[in-house]
């Protein structure tokens, strides 16, 4: 009994040291401090691989794969910036931004993880709100969503190359 | 058939050995190598569940990535454990099979308590991700994820063979159902093999991760086939074993003498055993270990055997001629551990079948070799006419020690006594091995005489 005792706390111990550097890693990519992001327009790299700063080629986590179309549209509304498409481990995300006086008035997200049941779960909830963190925030220094990871890591990625598009 | 009558009972002949053959070593692996690499391994499972996750955060993804960090190690530790089983030579030889059961019996429930854990936290971890309660997660996981059905019941035999694997569920079975619930992993593993890939987060997207956990299963799977049904047929067919004879060594106590061709191409050195399959209308279908009680020779083998139970009483009945299926040779418990001049070899019950073995070959000069046989009864004692001899022809010394601990009123083998019996005990090497209860014994007064424990070689038969 002495053994499995020993076993038990040791797997435990050992879970949570695991699980506990990788929350530490999290918070440290996911809301750099303000000095970080330079008020330049075009986004500086910051720490780990949350930054890219080019509009092309992301490497996500998993595959990276850039495709889609990265451009401007122009309406009286305002401008829709699209940013690139970063590819996450379950698929992936595309976010466009609509852009008027050098505010983010509003946020589409063109393309998300939805293959499987469980991503939309997740992201039927994540989603939205990624999107109303980008209004209140003006800018792509919004918290991941707990639980949607690699889809907020990809949103948020490519709310700035859309951003950096946008000269914002 | 023969009966008891026909045979003529006469005294059993000495066995007549060759000089061994000089002959390159067998492989035998180091047990702390093995579970070296075996950490290794799991370290690199670890490692990759470490790569592939950027973040955690947040409740639901910490269940979920303990989820996932339990569900990789346990698909390691399952294919380690089938490894441990498959009878690798190497292996057997340098571990020994009592000492890999051990591991595997310990590693097994270990490995499903992992399975169990991982089944709860990811599914907790989901439902709290998704917001919806575990009831519903739980539905929703085994309806529409692929492959979850399926290993969820592979969770459930695994957490039933380990249920009728538990010492108070053994004692309760007989060995040959438990034996065959046992069967019953093989399918587990079967069926949870393809929701790691379909559902796991680690190896969904990654090609190369796939490509490797494959070949290490594909890998351990070949290595079952060929040592476990592979190579006995070839065994099978290359030596033909049959029985030679069977002789009355004392009551109830039975020598089978097995011949064949050539045996010497089998490697087995004494103190090691087979696991014997008789192939009689009755015992066909048992396979039991039985250590060799002589050295093995170019043509023939010799096992001897006391009557404990149904099989072993079988054996006295069998005819000369009887084809015989004997998978092996198995066990660590042979020359190749000693590590002094002087050797103590101690035994009782059925343990001294191997140190009769060993008594004849292993290499001391005269003055160092020591045999103590432990028996309850002299009407107990078996090969004492071999034993003699062989002591009086090597000058080694061999005491017997008989009578049951409740009647002497001592213990016989208690290390004041153990010391003054064999001087010098604690520059020895002592191989150890009898019923469990008499061993464990034993071990605690040779390590308060001193003997260290890597000098104590024991061997069970628990296994």
């Amino acid at each position: 009994m002495r053994r499995a005792a020993l076993a038990l706390v040791a797997t435990v111990v050992g879970l949570v040291l695991l699980l506990g550097f990788k929350t530490h890693s999290a918070t440290s990519t996911a809301s750099p401090p303000a000095a970080v992001s330079a008020p330049t327009g075009s986004g500086s790299s910051g720490s780990g691989s949350s930054r890219s700063g080019s509009t092309s080629s992301p490497s996500g986590t998993g595959s990276g794969q850039s495709g889609g179309t990265a451009g401007q549209s122009g309406t009286a509304a305002g401008i829709k910036v699209t940013g690139s498409s970063v590819g996450t481990q379950y698929g992936p995300v595309q976010v466009q931004v609509t852009v008027a006086n050098k505010k983010i008035t509003a946020v589409t997200v063109l393309r998300y993880p939805t293959s499987t049941g469980r991503d939309q779960q997740i992201n039927s909830y994540a989603i939205p709100v990624l999107k109303s963190e980008t209004l209140s925030a003006q800018n792509a220094n919004i918290d991941m969503v707990s639980g949607a990871t690699y889809t907020s890591l990809g949103y948020i990625k490519s709310l700035q190359s859309a951003l950096d598009q946008a000269g914002l | 058939m023969a009966t008891w009558t026909d045979q003529r009972v006469r005294p059993a002949p000495r066995a007549v050995v060759p000089p061994p053959s000089p002959r390159p070593q067998p492989a035998r692996s180091q047990p702390r190598t093995v579970l070296g690499l075996i950490a290794l391994g799991a370290l690199a499972v670890v490692a990759l569940w470490w790569l592939d996750t950027p973040s955690v955060s947040g409740f639901g993804d910490w269940l979920t990535n303990a989820g996932r960090i339990t569900g990789l190690l346990a698909g390691y530790a399952v294919v380690i454990l089938l490894a441990l089983m498959a009878r690798i030579p190497a292996m057997e030889r340098g571990i020994g099979t009592d000492r890999l059961a051990r591991w595997h019996s310990m590693g097994g429930r270990y490995t499903v308590s992992l399975v169990v854990a991982h089944a709860l936290l990811i599914t907790w971890g989901y439902a709290v991700t998704a917001h919806t309660n575990v009831a519903s997660q739980t539905a929703t996981l085994l309806t529409s994820y692929p492959d979850v059905l399926m290993a969820t019941v592979a969770g459930g035999l695994f957490v039933l063979v380990g249920a009728v694997s538990a010492r108070a569920a053994r004692a309760r079975l007989r060995y040959e159902t438990w034996y065959h619930l046992h069967f019953y992993t093989y399918l587990a593993v079967a069926l949870a093999f393809s929701h790691q890939f379909a559902v796991g987060a680690d190896f969904m997207t990654n090609l190369p991760a796939r490509l490797l956990w494959s070949a290490l299963y594909a890998g351990v799977a070949a290595l079952l086939v060929w040592h476990r049904f592979v190579t006995p047929v070839r065994q099978a067919l290359r030596h033909r074993l049959r029985v030679a004879a069977v002789h009355r060594e004392a009551p109830g106590v039975v020598s089978v003498h097995i011949t064949g061709r050539h045996l010497d191409e089998l490697a087995a050195e004494p103190g090691q055993f087979f696991r014997w399959r008789f192939l009689t209308r009755d015992l066909w279908w048992s396979s039991n270990p039985y250590s060799l009680s002589a050295p093995a020779s170019a043509r023939l083998l010799r096992i001897t055997v006391k009557d404990l139970g149904d099989h072993s009483a079988a054996l006295a009945r069998l005819a000369p001629g009887t084809r015989v299926f004997a998978e092996g040779p198995y066990g660590a418990f042979t020359a190749a551990r000693r590590s002094r001049p002087k050797v103590l070899l101690l035994g009782g019950g059925v343990g001294i079948t191997p140190m009769r073995a060993l008594f004849e070959t292993l290499p001391a000069g005269p003055g160092d070799l020591t045999l103590v046989y432990r028996a309850s009864r002299q009407a107990d004692v078996v090969l004492r006419r071999e034993l003699d001899a062989i002591a009086a022809r090597r000058g080694a010394q061999l005491h017997y020690l008989l009578g049951s601990r409740a009647k002497l009123g001592y213990d016989p083998l208690d290390a004041r006594r153990l010391r003054a019996l064999v001087p010098d005990l604690a520059a020895h090497d002592v191989y150890l091995c009898g019923p469990d209860a008499m061993t464990e014994a034993a071990e605690r007064s040779l390590r308060a005489a001193g003997v260290p424990r890597s000098r104590i070689h024991a061997e069970s038969f628990q296994l």
